[in-house]
């Protein structure tokens, strides 16, 4: 509706404010992919400790070692973004609980002290029941953690483009991609055929769910909404075209091809390809999607 | 008392005379406003007009910058003004990405989230923002909603075919009114914005919200 207003109106802004740019950039990025890895990582130990317990022992001290820096790394990522980062406290002093900041926050909390309790038990005590055991309610915590920021960008009411029941989606996925990719990078060749099998189809499948959801968005979003669409023109022709189809690519075309690669010939090589592909293509592919509604003016 | 704004566009002449006031009376830094005016040219020359739309905080019912502030620094008085607590707010710049109207911005001196206040500390002491108070016009309508004898009431009701907010479908239930607007004054996609065609050309801007 707007271009043929604008067609029949000629209407041209010739005096307004700077608009304030790209507020949420790159440190935001790095926080929605660390997180990924930290929860995802979780998600993928856990289920390879209940389906091959036998031949996944060890990777009970790793995956609890990997998920603390990774979340660290999101909290650290969290907090330099504020503008008053030494007030980060009052979040636990001063909260508002519809804030999906504040609940995430809390999440967050929560689960690194499970992480630490896990580590404290595998490398401490060596007690693996438990590590066990504290990864049962780890895994549980990890859902919300993983959900909070599809949360937040669903408050950002300014962001049509962000909308929850997808962002949620896209969340998960993004933590089942991330951290199946990061178990396949850990793993080296001590996995058996049947392990390495399942981490290929849980990365194939996270990276073909991604991208429906995304070709989905570029292809009907513009149908709901008007805003959609002309955040959308960035990617179809604008200035982050480019950029979206490296991280569509990179994301989940490459690893969805080398996934079937690797299950035809058996080759784990082209499996590690494909998860350090995942890896990078998941930090571009969310930083397009969080960068492009902020160059729309508001005003 | 649930305070509102209304704005009669067929007065306002683009002057900026309550911008100048909103930035005296609340030291607004250099690069930021909490009220500014847009002006927009319709039409191909000769036959062209320019349009004024001042622009300002909304103080919505249900403000979006207020339920995602984590740290409730953006809040309701009882007036019904979605107010401002710099000292709490923690620079998140949620309400930066929540609000739909453009109306928060990052102030580059405190480091926090700052918007328009309805001068709440003029109110509190009985007095009409400044913005009120400057126009030449009187374009800038203010008062109590819930009075039906209020200026902003009877001027609502003896414009009831021509009142309008910004951005309805976001549900913000928004207390700033706008008479004699249209999709070119209201709605932002329905204007370009091309290199060339601005009052003032290559501007050197300050940094918006430092460190990005």
């Amino acid at each position: 509706m707007a271009h043929e207003m604008i067609a029949a109106t000629n209407a041209i802004v010739t005096l307004d404010v700077a608009l304030p740019g790209i507020v949420w950039g790159w440190i935001i990025t790095m926080n929605m992919w660390a997180k990924s890895i930290g929860t995802g990582i979780i998600f993928l130990g856990f289920y390879l400790l209940k389906k091959h317990p036998e031949q996944t022992g060890f990777i009970r001290f790793p995956v609890v070692a990997i998920s603390i820096v990774f979340i660290h790394i999101f909290l650290f990522f969290t907090v330099i973004d504020l503008h008053q980062m030494f007030r980060f406290w009052h979040i636990f002093f001063y909260p508002h609980v519809t804030s999906a900041i504040t609940i995430g926050a809390w999440m967050a909390t929560g689960f690194v002290g499970l992480l630490l309790g896990m580590a404290y038990a595998i490398y401490m005590k060596k007690d693996e029941a438990l590590y066990d055991k504290l990864l049962n309610y780890t895994v549980i915590l990890a859902v919300p953690v993983t959900l909070y920021t599809a949360g937040l960008m669903a408050q950002s009411t300014a962001r049509e483009l962000w909308q929850m029941p997808t962002e949620s989606a896209q969340m998960i996925l993004a933590a089942l991609l991330a951290g199946s990719a990061m178990m396949i990078l850990l793993g080296g060749n001590k996995f058996s055929d049947a392990v390495k099998k399942d981490l290929a189809i849980v990365l194939g499948l996270a990276a073909a769910a991604s991208f429906i959801l995304y070709m989905a968005e570029l292809v009907f979003g513009p149908m709901k909404a008007e805003e959609v669409a002309a955040v959308l023109h960035y990617i179809k022709g604008g200035e982050y075209t480019i950029m979206f189809w490296i991280g569509q690519v990179m994301a989940f075309l490459v690893p969805m091809a080398l996934v079937c690669l690797s299950l035809k010939n058996q080759s784990y090589y082209l499996l590690k390809i494909a998860a350090v592909s995942a890896l990078v293509g998941l930090w571009v592919s969310k930083h397009v999607w969080l960068v492009i509604p902020q160059l729309l003016p508001m005003s | 008392m649930q305070l509102g704004f209304l704005v009669d566009l067929r007065l306002c002449m683009g002057c900026k005379g309550c911008e100048i006031a909103c930035k005296v009376e609340n030291e607004v830094p250099l690069s930021t406003w909490r009220l500014r005016v847009k002006y927009v040219d319709v039409g191909t020359f000769p036959e062209t007009k320019r349009t004024f739309t001042p622009l300002r905080c909304n103080h919505c019912a249900n403000a979006p910058c207020e339920r995602i502030c984590p740290v409730s620094a953006l809040h309701y008085l009882e007036n019904g003004i979605v107010n401002i607590d710099k000292e709490r707010c923690i620079g998140c710049a949620g309400c930066v990405m929540a609000c739909p109207y453009g109306a928060i911005y990052i102030d580059p001196q405190t480091q926090t989230a700052d918007k328009c206040t309805y001068c709440a500390h003029r109110i509190a002491s009985s007095m009409m923002p400044s913005c009120v108070v400057a126009c030449p016009v009187e374009a800038n309508i203010f008062g109590d909603l819930d009075d039906p004898m209020s200026s902003i009431s009877k001027y609502i009701q003896s414009h009831q075919g021509d009142v309008q907010v910004r951005k309805v479908e976001k549900g913000t239930d928004p207390h700033h009114y706008y008479v004699g607007g249209g999709n070119v004054t209201l709605n932002p996609l329905a204007s370009i914005r091309e290199e060339g065609h601005n009052l003032y050309n290559n501007i050197t801007h300050l940094p918006v919200g430092g460190h990005h």
